[in-house]
């Protein structure tokens, strides 16, 4: 993949090649490590990433989710799971998740 | 083989959660699966803000409405 946004600044090649890494290649770093996802909605998850692909979904372990709600906020366990891509928003290397 | 496909063929045949978009829990067997996310559950649940609302024999769940599935351990 040479130019992702042909659309973009004339100084976003000379950004890429500077730092030498891809956004999925930063992902793809954190295989094996913990990592904190917050979708486009009021939910958040935590867990160690197991694999990913090009829609970045992804497998995750030891999972927790926290659920943002006018009432407070809700988290439930859970041990591994398929996470849809489609909803993802950030993902934060080494994040611990909300506090 | 994609990677997050290791994980899918795992699960087939197993007890699994779905939790749909919407918050809606569906809890059963999973039967089949594909790239889209379409699933095919068995003896589903279906638990709406963790009350168990509906059963059913077998579903057909569209994969644009799935947020994640999920290993249980006991359903």
């Amino acid at each position: 993949m040479s130019a992702p946004n042909s659309s973009g600044s004339a100084a976003a090649p000379a950004v890429a090649a500077s730092i030498h890494q891809l956004p999925l290649e930063l992902i793809d770093s954190c295989i094996g490590s913990k990592i904190w996802v917050v979708m486009k909605s009021e939910k958040e998850f935590t867990g160690t990433l197991k694999y990913f692909d090009d829609y970045v979904n992804m497998v995750l372990e030891d999972v927790t989710e926290f659920e943002n709600t006018p009432e407070g906020r809700k988290t439930t366990k859970l041990e591994q799971i398929l996470l849809n891509g489609n909803n993802i928003c950030m993902l934060i290397p080494g994040g611990d998740g909300p506090q | 083989m994609e990677p997050t496909q290791d994980f899918t063929s795992f699960l087939i045949g197993r007890p699994v959660i779905v939790k749909l978009n919407s918050g809606v829990d569906y809890r059963g067997i999973l039967a089949c699966l594909d790239g889209y996310m379409n699933i095919a559950l068995e003896q589903t649940e279906e638990y709406v803000n963790g009350q168990l609302k509906n059963k059913y024999g077998d579903t057909f769940i569209r994969g644009n409405n799935v947020l994640y599935i999920s290993t249980a351990k006991g359903v």
